[in-house]
């Protein structure tokens, strides 16, 4: 008797979870975030440094005080280059902006004259840093291209966003960082 | 019956002892490679489904690799820092082997739960079943068949 209590006890909570999961199921909604997660928002940019395929030092860190847009890049990624040409506009319209933002493309697994070359047809006069054996990537968490991740000017990594961007999206973005940000 | 009793103490014992010295075991790796590889075949490569950064080719797992690889040859990390190191970049799910602390320690104590919990049952109903044994006749019982017993052979 006491068996049988326990082994409705049991199959009552086992049905209870069961359902349980369902109802979660059913009401969770579907992961529709633009923007992606990372242990690392809210978190000091890791260390960074590396040079430019122009031969020009580059130190993440010397860029504190300016919002620091990183997109992560490969010449041969379609993704990366359909978004190519919004980064183009964001640089401009940022370039008008005293308070603009820097943009740096990370090549990720690709070569220099790759780069420069798609730089050169495609448009894109901002700076283009190396990242031999990915260690640039792998500090960001950085699996796919294209990333695009937004650094505030006291160094703080405050957005990811994985994939091929939207028109408007990084600006709608950064705008919006701007605005609620107090050093 | 004691010998048995004896016989399943002993392989109960000495597989108690392989285990506590198979887990306890520091043989370590021997070489900067043994280490690098013995870190990359915990972490999973995050680009692909099942594989390893030890055995994975993809690009993102060639650049752990190489991390893993700069961060041991520099000498300045432990292993367990160096997959930290991996795991805040990455998130949790990178590494391969769930870690023995906060909700992941739920992966290690569910199954002794549900082993402790299943052997508790099977104890219970093992006690069950021998508790329901037929019990032996009473000396009124073989009596009565007796007496059964009698009347039928005198009847015939």
């Amino acid at each position: 008797m006491k068996s049988n209590n326990l082994v409705k006890i049991v199959s009552t909570v086992v049905g209870i979870v069961i359902a349980m999961f369902f109802v979660v199921l059913v009401v969770a909604d579907p992961d529709q975030d633009i923007v992606a997660r990372s242990p690392l928002l809210g978190q000091p940019a890791p260390a960074v440094t590396s040079e430019t395929i122009d031969g020009a030092q580059f130190v993440l860190e010397r860029r504190k005080g300016s919002w620091v847009v990183l997109n992560f890049f490969n010449s041969t990624c379609v993704p990366c280059i359909n978004e190519h040409d919004l980064l183009v506009d964001f640089a401009n319209s940022e370039a008008s902006n005293l308070n603009g933002a820097e943009i740096y493309t990370i090549i990720n697994d690709d070569s220099s004259d790759a780069v420069r070359d798609f730089f050169n047809k495609n448009g894109g006069d901002w700076q283009k840093v190396k990242d031999d054996n990915g260690a640039i990537a792998v500090a960001f968490g950085v699996a796919r291209v294209p990333e695009t991740w937004i650094i505030d000017p006291n160094g703080m990594v405050r957005l990811r966003i994985t994939g091929e961007l939207s028109p408007g999206l990084l600006s709608e973005q950064v705008n919006k960082l701007r605005d609620g940000f107090t050093s | 019956m004691k010998t048995r009793k004896s016989v399943w103490l002993a392989m109960f014992l000495l597989v108690a002892v392989l285990l506590v010295f198979g887990a306890t075991r520091t043989g370590g790796p021997q070489t900067q490679q043994d280490r690098i590889d013995s870190l990359t075949a915990v972490l999973a490569c995050p680009t692909c489904s099942g594989e390893s950064v030890f055995v994975s080719r993809a690009a993102a797992a060639e650049s752990i690799r190489a991390e893993v690889a700069r961060q041991v040859s520099a000498g300045l990390r432990t292993d367990e820092q160096i997959l930290s190191y991996i795991e805040q970049r990455f998130g949790g799910e990178v590494l391969l082997v769930p870690r023995a602390t906060g909700v992941d320690a739920l992966v290690w104590a569910l199954p002794v739960a549900a082993l402790v919990f299943s052997i508790f049952l099977l104890y219970s109903a093992f006690t069950k079943w021998r508790g329901n044994k037929p019990e032996s006749p009473t000396s009124q019982d073989e009596q009565i068949v007796a007496r059964a017993l009698n009347t039928k052979s005198d009847e015939q």
